[in-house]
Parts: structure tokens; C-alpha cells; sequence
């Protein structure tokens, strides 16, 4: 099982573990509802150690990821991050990546639901692994939420660092080490990931920690994130991806290139999407305390089943449960009732997607 | 928020459905048509982000959205409003809340 190299770090702070996909990951430090509202209301840093990240030259790197993932990889400007997807032959979805173009290279990052073989497998069809640095061997990704962390990466960084939009990246250093620093969270907040070297991967750590420490914040794990992802509709490759894996139902079009000749799984999704939308995935909100909101759970209309939860989780801001539920098109709408469970289960009722407001959203960082 | 309206009544669905498919038809195709966006209105998803993530549209794209709706129902997003602007969902309700308030159909 590969581990992060913040494990002995993470153990110590009280990470509870769990495996994914092959991978150790800290699920949460005890209190997951408070993790999220860290987010909502100052800084979380969460181990990110869990996805894969690769560095290719720009020649070919560029090609071979091309080829291999559903957006367009030349059209990703100097200094800017494209957020897609990579799928199988079968066009199921194996990973949501982003991939950033960095001066002579680009970066690649994978949150994939492969084990890493599996992974690798893949990649090696088109070619990648001759011509990949495989960083996540002796690199840390840390990821740094919420609605002050842009306090926290302009103090360590400099000002410089809120003027970057979202999706881009930038390199700086840290104890004389590089860090590749991209602004791409998925918590609706301001977010920041940030590749660094394993041997100041400790020091990065504690420092950033005691900043958001200082600002009220707290350590997080992979649970806030699952929950604050499905608050702020980010798609989730452990959660809806995973239970779904088409990409078409779950609305990830905007990810993919349609007018791209190659790209894996092209022509399986082409056909689907040919064939027409079937099913389509959309937000679920329940009342409080509803027992029946479990993943697989069937919904039901007029007394016959119509759909199923295919991820769940409690809302920190709303204080409810929220879902996200597999629906036919024709019932796929916001403003709808439904039973969850049984005939006669718990009310659901369809909703708009994102309910919340970020906080994140009122502050202009350019005015700072 | 109650959870309970009423609106698990077939009837009753299809009336929401109708009102709502509506707007959303309308709204997509004048947003591809004005951004000129490389898709299908079938391939929008109604909770895909505008700004920012999904969609990826900035200020300025922003500003026709906020023009297409005023031209499309006659509705005006107030300035400070941004949080209307996060989905085609969010943009959708915004319009039959504002219906409602005017004496139309919700």
C-alpha cells in the first residue's frame, strides 16, 4: 500500500486512516464538522499525498497527454491548468486530473480510482511512463483550503500569490526547494495545492499547520473534503465517480473536447452521447436526521423506483443531508419530491446545485 | 426550508417540469449562441458552474449572461446578486422566483 510521507507527521496530529485504492489516506482528525467549517470559516490543510503526480517535458509530454486525456491539452496557456479527466477504452471514467503547463513542463495530477498498476497500465498505452518523472515517489501534495488560506500563501509566498487566477500555477520556493504551487481547490473556497520536495515536506507542513492554526483553522482529512465537494458540486471521483462511471450522466461534458480525433475512450463516450442522454445525475436534499440517505439507496416516484443515491453526505453549512441521485432525463429537475428507501420512505426533494454561497465569493482578492 | 410541498403529485411534477424545462431550454441555447460554446445544449449539465470551475466563463461572460437573461425573460439580476450566477440551475430559479414574485407561473 503506498503511504504518504507525511504519515508519521499525520499519525502524530490524530489522522484516522483508512486504504483507498491502494493508497493510506488520513479520512479525518475526529471531528469531520469541524474540518469542514475550518474551510467555510478560516483554513484547512489536508494532506494531498494520495494523488498521483507526473512531469513530462513539453515535448512530447504535451502529445502524449493529448492523446490520453478527454480536454484539450494544447490549448492550456502558459502558466494555466486544465481540469479533465482520464477514461478507460470503455469511456469509464479512471481518474480527474488536472494538467498544468509550467514553463518546460507540464504537470499532471491524477485523483484516480485505480489502484497505481492499474493506473500505470493505462498511462503506458499511451506512452507516458518513459517519458514521466513520477512525482508522488518523493514529492508531498498538500492542499491548503478555505476562506483565509489566501492570507496564509500570500504571507509564505508573497503578494504576488493572490493575483493568480484560479486554474493556474506558479513556482516558488520554500527552504530553498521548489514548490510547484497551483491554485485549483474544489471546496467552493479559495483552495491551493502545492507539489513539494519529500526532504522539505515536514518543514512545509508544520509551517503552513501553525498558520491556519493561528487563524482558527485546523488539519483536515479525505472526509470534509468528500462532504465539501458534494456541498459545493465538485465533482468527486470517490464518490458519484466511482458508484457512476460514465461521465455523461454526471455532466462532466464540459471536461471533454469533442472535436478531438484521439483521445482514450473517444469513441465509447462519442456513441453514448450519440445515442442520447438516458440518465443524468442532480442534487438531493433530505430533512434532518433521514436515515434512509445511503449510497445504492432506491428513490421512488408515485410508488416505483426511478432512481438511486450515489452519494450522500452532511452538509456543514446547511445542516442537513445532501445527495446527489442517478435520475431517468425526463425526472432529472430541481424542485421535485421524491422517497427514498422504500414507497414510503423519507421525503427527498430535488434541488439546484451548488445550495450554498461560498464565502469566497464576497472577497476580491485583486482589491487586497 | 420545508421539505414537504406537495410536489410528489404526478400531476403536480409535470407542471414544475413543464415551467422549468422552459427556462432551461431557453436559457442554454442563447447562452451557446452568445458565448459561442462548443456544445450541444443536451451537454450542459443544469448544476455545471458558470464561473470559475465548469464552465470556466469570467467577468466579462458573466455580464452576458446577466444581458441574455434580461433579453430572454425580461428579468434584471441586480449587480450585487453574483450568487445567482453559479449554475444554470441557480440562473433557472432565479428566473421563476422572479415570475413568481411578478404574478406569473413559479
Amino acid at each position: 500500500m503506498r503511504t504518504s510521507p507525511l504519515k508519521d507527521s499525520l499519525a502524530a496530529a490524530g489522522a484516522v486512516g483508512r486504504e483507498r485504492h491502494g493508497v493510506e489516506i488520513a479520512s479525518h482528525f475526529g471531528d469531520v464538522q469541524a474540518e469542514c467549517g475550518a474551510v467555510r470559516d478560516a483554513a484547512a490543510l489536508t494532506d494531498f499525498s494520495f494523488v498521483r503526480a507526473f512531469s513530462l517535458p513539453e515535448n512530447p509530454g504535451m502529445d502524449i497527454l493529448d492523446a490520453l486525456l478527454a480536454g484539450n491539452v494544447p490549448k492550456i496557456r502558459f502558466g494555466r491548468v486544465l481540469h479533465t479527466f482520464l477514461a478507460d477504452p470503455e469511456g469509464r471514467l479512471a481518474a480527474d486530473c488536472f494538467v498544468a503547463n509550467n514553463d518546460q513542463e507540464f504537470i499532471f495530477l491524477c485523483e484516480s480510482i485505480l489502484p497505481d498498476a492499474e493506473l500505470d497500465a493505462l498511462l503506458a498505452t499511451a506512452g507516458v511512463a518513459p517519458v514521466a518523472k513520477d512525482l508522488s515517489a518523493n514529492h508531498v501534495v498538500l492542499s491548503l483550503d478555505g476562506f483565509r488560506s489566501w492570507e496564509i500563501v500570500k504571507k509564505i509566498f508573497g503578494a504576488d500569490v493572490i493575483g493568480l487566477p484560479y486554474l493556474s500555477i506558479e513556482n516558488y520556493q520554500f527552504a530553498g526547494a521548489p514548490v510547484r504551487f497551483i491554485r485549483a481547490g474544489k471546496t467552493s473556497e479559495f483552495g491551493y495545492l502545492l507539489i513539494a520536495p519529500a526532504s522539505i515536506a515536514a518543514g512545509l507542513f508544520d509551517t503552513l499547520r501553525a498558520e491556519v492554526a493561528e487563524r482558527g483553522g485546523r488539519l483536515a482529512g479525505a472526509d470534509a473534503h468528500d462532504a465539501l465537494r458534494l456541498e459545493g458540486r465538485f465533482f468527486n471521483i470517490f464518490r458519484e465517480g466511482e458508484r457512476v462511471r460514465d461521465p455523461l450522466p454526471l455532466g462532466l461534458q464540459w471536461m471533454i473536447d469533442f472535436e478531438k480525433e484521439k483521445f482514450l475512450g473517444r469513441d465509447a463516450i462519442l456513441q453514448r452521447r450519440t445515442a442520447g442522454l438516458k440518465q443524468k445525475v442532480i442534487g438531493l436534499a433530505a430533512a434532518e436526521g433521514c436515515r434512509e440517505l445511503t449510497t445504492g439507496a432506491p428513490i421512488f416516484s408515485a410508488g416505483r423506483p426511478v432512481g438511486e443515491v450515489v452519494t450522500h453526505g452532511l452538509s456543514h453549512v446547511l445542516n442537513r443531508p445532501l445527495a446527489l441521485g442517478l435520475f431517468p432525463v425526463e425526472l432529472a429537475y430541481a424542485g421535485l419530491e421524491f422517497r427514498v428507501g422504500s414507497p414510503d420512505g423519507a421525503v427527498i426533494r430535488s434541488i439546484s446545485m451548488p445550495p450554498i454561497m461560498p464565502r469566497s465569493l464576497t472577497v476580491k482578492l485583486d482589491e487586497m | 426550508m420545508p421539505i414537504t410541498t406537495g410536489a410528489s403529485a404526478p400531476a403536480a411534477m409535470d407542471q414544475i417540469i413543464l415551467r422549468r424545462r422552459e427556462v432551461i431550454d431557453t436559457f442554454k441555447q442563447e447562452l451557446i449562441r452568445r458565448l459561442n460554446l462548443p456544445y450541444q445544449p443536451e451537454d450542459l449539465h443544469e448544476d455545471v458552474s458558470l464561473l470559475g470551475s465548469g464552465l470556466g466563463l469570467d467577468s466579462l461572460d458573466a455580464l452576458e449572461i446577466v444581458l441574455c437573461v434580461e433579453t430572454c425573460f425580461k428579468i434584471k439580476i441586480p449587480d450585487e446578486n453574483v450568487s445567482v450566477l453559479r449554475s444554470i440551475n441557480t440562473v433557472v430559479d432565479f428566473v421563476l422566483e422572479q415570475r413568481a414574485q411578478n404574478g406569473g407561473p413559479a
